[in-house]
Parts: C-alpha cells; sequence; structure tokens
C-alpha cells in the first residue's frame, strides 16, 4: 500500500511536469498555423488519420532497442567506474570517456550502418555508445566522494572487501545509480531516435523521420508525446524503485 | 601463556611534510594497564592512535600489539548514517561474524541505561546530540569487551555526570582490559587511568611515565604547560597557545 502510494505520488509529479509541457504547447499553437503546431486537441483528436499500421511493433521495437543499448551501458558504464575508481584508472577512463563523447552521433550512427548494414544493431550500438561514457564518468565521481572516515573505522575492525563494500562504496553508488538511470534513459531516448533515422526501416525515429519529411506535423507530435510519456513512466517507476529499496540512504544524507 | 605487553612501540617516527609530530618514540602498555597519553593539542596524539589502528602508516620505527581484535575509539563518532543507533551498537558483531548472544544482549541493556540511550535505540544519528552520538560511539567499540582498547578522546561532548557514570561501568566491566587512553583534559585521567604517559613538548617524544595521582602534582609544577580553562578544567597547551588563549 505505502510502495503504490510512492508509486503514485512519482507519477503525479512527472505529471504535473508534462502538464506543464502540454500547456505551452497550447499556448504556443495558437499563435502559429496548424501546419507548424498543431494543437493538443487536433493532435488526439486525429490519431486515427495518421496513425501507421502495427504502431505497436514500432513502439515495441523502439523501447527494446532502448532498453538493451541503454541496459549495456549502464552496466558496462557502472562497472568500467568501479573498476578504474579501485584500480586507481580515473585519468585515463576519463581521457577515453572524454574523447567518446565528444564523437558526432551522426557520424558514428553512419560508421555502425556501414558496418552492420540496417537493422537494430545500429541504433543499439548508438544508444550504447553515446551514453557509456556518462555513466562511468559519474560513476567514478560517486565513488570519489565515499565517506573516508566511516572506510576508517572498517579498516579498524578488519572488515572484509565485501563489507567495505556494502557499507561505504553502495551507500555512495545509490544516488549515482539512481541520476544515471534518469539521466541516461532521456539521453537514450533521443539517441535511439537519431539511430533509427539513420539506420533502419522500423521504429519510432523511423516514423518520426518520415512524418519530418512529408510535414506532417500532427504526426511528429503524437511521437513526441508518446517518447515523452514513455520517459516520464519510466522515470516514476525508477524514482519509485529507488524510494521503496534505498531510502534509507536518502533519508539520513539529507538530514545528516 | 600471557603476553607481559599489550602494545609495544619502538623508535617511532612520522613527519607530515617538514612537521615532525612523532619523534623516536618509544613506550609499552602492560596486559591489564590503563594508561593516559597526555600531552598538548597538536602534539600527534590521534596520528599515533591512528597508526596503532592501521589507518596511517609510521615513516620508521616499528609497534606490536598483543591482540588479534583492538578496539580503536576515534575522536569522531563514526557513526553510519544510514543505520539506527542498535544497528550501529551491533555492526561489529555483524563484521567479525559473532552472535549476539542473551549475554552480550544483556549487557547492550546495560550499556543504553548507563549512557542514557535507551529510548534512542531505533533512533538515527541525525536524531542525536553531539553527546549521544559520542555515547553510541563508546557503547558499539566497549559491548564486545575486548581485551585492548584505544580510545581518542572518547569523552568529548559528553556532560561531566555521564562521563563518570560511563567511566565508572568502564572500570566495572573491564576491569581486565588494557586501555590506552588518549586526552588533553587532566580531570579525566585519575577517573580512569593508573598511569599517565606524560608530553611536554608539542611532538610525542621521551615521554615521562607518572602515576595518575602524581599528575597534579606535575601540572603544578609545570605551570607554562597546563592552564585551567574557562570551564575550570586543566588542559595541555603548548606554550605558544597559552598565549594566544
Amino acid at each position: 500500500m505505502k510502495n503504490t502510494r510512492t508509486f503514485i505520488f512519482s507519477l503525479r509529479n512527472d505529471a504535473i511536469g508534462l502538464a506543464l509541457i502540454v500547456a505551452v504547447w497550447g499556448v504556443a499553437a495558437i499563435f502559429y498555423p496548424p501546419y507548424i503546431i498543431p494543437s493538443p486537441l487536433t493532435v488526439l483528436t486525429e490519431i486515427p488519420t495518421y496513425l501507421p499500421d502495427h504502431f505497436a511493433y514500432h513502439l515495441g521495437i523502439t523501447l527494446y532497442r532502448t532498453v538493451i543499448g541503454f541496459g549495456a551501458a549502464y552496466i558496462i558504464g557502472t562497472l568500467l567506474g568501479i573498476l578504474a575508481f579501485t584500480k586507481k584508472w580515473v585519468k585515463p577512463l576519463n581521457s577515453l570517456m572524454l574523447a567518446l563523447q565528444v564523437m558526432p552521433g551522426v557520424i558514428l550512427g553512419v560508421i555502425f550502418l556501414l558496418m552492420f548494414g540496417i537493422g537494430s544493431a545500429t541504433p543499439i550500438l548508438l544508444v550504447a555508445c553515446l551514453t557509456l561514457p556518462t555513466m562511468a564518468i559519474n560513476t567514478v565521481n560517486g565513488l570519489a566522494r565515499k565517506d573516508q572516515v566511516l572506510e576508517e573505522y572498517l579498516v579498524s575492525l578488519k572488515a572484509k572487501p565485501a563489507e567495505i563494500a556494502r557499507y561505504i562504496y553502495l551507500p555512495a553508488l545509490v544516488p549515482v545509480l539512481e541520476s544515471n538511470l534518469s539521466l541516461g534513459m532521456s539521453m537514450a531516448v533521443k539517441v535511439v531516435v537519431l539511430g533509427e533515422f539513420i539506420g533502419t526501416q522500423d521504429g519510432l525515429g523511423y516514423l518520426l523521420n518520415n512524418a519530418r519529411i512529408f510535414f506532417n506535423m500532427k504526426e511528429v507530435f503524437f511521437y513526441l508525446v508518446i517518447l515523452l510519456l514513455f520517459t516520464l513512466v519510466f522515470q516514476a517507476i525508477q524514482s519509485a524503485i529507488f524510494s521503496i529499496f534505498f531510502k534509507k540512504y536518502y533519508f539520513a544524507a539529507e538530514k545528516a | 601463556m600471557t603476553a607481559q605487553f599489550m602494545i609495544r612501540v619502538d623508535q617511532l617516527n612520522k613527519s607530515f611534510g617538514s612537521h615532525r609530530v612523532i619523534d623516536d618514540l618509544s613506550f609499552s602498555l602492560a596486559e591489564g594497564e590503563r594508561t593516559a597519553l597526555f600531552a598538548p593539542s597538536g602534539a600527534g596524539k590521534t596520528t599515533l592512535i591512528r597508526i596503532l589502528t592501521g589507518v596511517e602508516k609510521a615513516d620508521s620505527g616499528r609497534f606490536t600489539l598483543m591482540d588479534a581484535e583492538p578496539v580503536t575509539l576515534f575522536q569522531e563518532p563514526r557513526l553510519f548514517p544510514f543505520l539506527t543507533v542498535e544497528e550501529n551498537i551491533f555492526l561489529p558483531f555483524k563484521i567479525k561474524g559473532k552472535n549476539v548472544t542473551n549475554e552480550v544482549q544483556r549487557r547492550y541493556e546495560r550499556w543504553l541505561e548507563v549512557c542514557e540511550l535507551s529510548d534512542s535505540r531505533r533512533y538515527y544519528p541525525y536524531q542525536l546530540s553531539g553527546g549521544m552520538r559520542q555515547k553510541t560511539a563508546l557503547v558499539r567499540g566497549l559491548l564486545g569487551e575486548p581485551r585492548l582498547l584505544m580510545m581518542d578522546e572518547p569523552f568529548q561532548s559528553i556532560s561531566a555526570g555521564s562521563k563518570q557514570n560511563i567511566i565508572a561501568h568502564i572500570r566495572q566491566t573491564l576491569p581486565h582490559s588494557s586501555i590506552l587512553f588518549v586526552t588533553h583534559i587532566a580531570e579525566e585521567i585519575p577517573m580512569l587511568a593508573q598511569t599517565v604517559l606524560l608530553f611536554k613538548n608539542t611532538l610525542l617524544s621521551c615521554p615521562e611515565r607518572v602515576s595518575a595521582a602524581d599528575l597534579q602534582k606535575e601540572i603544578s609544577i609545570s605551570n607554562s604547560l597546563f592552564i585551567t580553562n574557562e570551564n575550570n578544567r586543566t588542559s595541555a597547551l603548548n606554550v605558544t597557545n597559552k598565549e594566544i588563549l
């Protein structure tokens, strides 16, 4: 019951954000003709006229690519960050990640397209490569803020590495894991669209690109709302999960 | 067979850059002995405890601890903010894989009474005053009844009344433990220690070993080293600090 309330509370915050965006969009629609900015109501009521066949398939494949690409970046980036911090490879890792970060997504996407052809590989690899540096660098920075004094206390007790990880590293990592999830997923949604622009013939990015080419702005706005909704629901779920399972770390840190 | 010494320190040296804090220090602590280390502020007392605990390395010299599980009470409480008072206190048992027996539970309840923490066991550190945090750290260190205990200014921010009760309880429950007790408050020494390692310089070197009872006499002779502060407590201070204060 308490967990349901936490989830609803997170969802409510996101819904307020969404309502604000829709309100701004509605106001903008007053000042521009519908072929530039259609009103939210027009987009909603005319869904049957532009919704493509197999929309659920396109939506599903985009979500699949986002989750696989970002999931890999999240896991590998976090592990790389932990490894670099514990092995003192922070500077080389930072240089490598910064190099990866400045690489233009379009160029990288074209390279992947030439290497792997049309299909899911391009958007998945693009998402993984462009979100991984942020995950790794944030992890290293989070671990650098671990509590040295408490670690010394555990060392004085001759605690095993697993216990130091549990009582020192995990509390330092929890806020980073959450912010990585939140920040990374928004980035991943943007990047997967770019990847599907470049290297696929299905998915929301592909549909969005087609709608954009034909200036079908109602369809364009519809897909944007879908992407926004996906991100907001994901954020609400993630926020609820963290506040249920890791609440004590936030609670104590906020009050300390 | 019992060990003659619980701590033996031989020609220990430690500097931070050009600032030397421990200079050729040698001393020992016998089994069951309770010794205070009394030195001016900034003389390297905490550094010595950190070296003996293994969290700081000495530049040269060596030391031996004749106990595999010594307990250190640091100057700050070092409580885990995400654990309650009770969870913090039992953490060493968890780390060392020791069972919390009925006997330990009974001792725990008694310690909570002595430290007036009985009603605060479910509180998190941020909900406690400075004194209560310090008491929690004391209970955490003392509950396991260690054979060797190193304490670095452990009674900071604890009121005089509570301090007396806690020290009396330490003497009652740990009569055979060896205690090295760092302080710069002279009044605390006769309450807990039998002997004193007295350092008159702002450097840990060549201590004078006196009995706790004789410390008062030493203090009255070395007027330039010890002053009575506004709380009517005698503290060890170096001469230059005295002028500033």
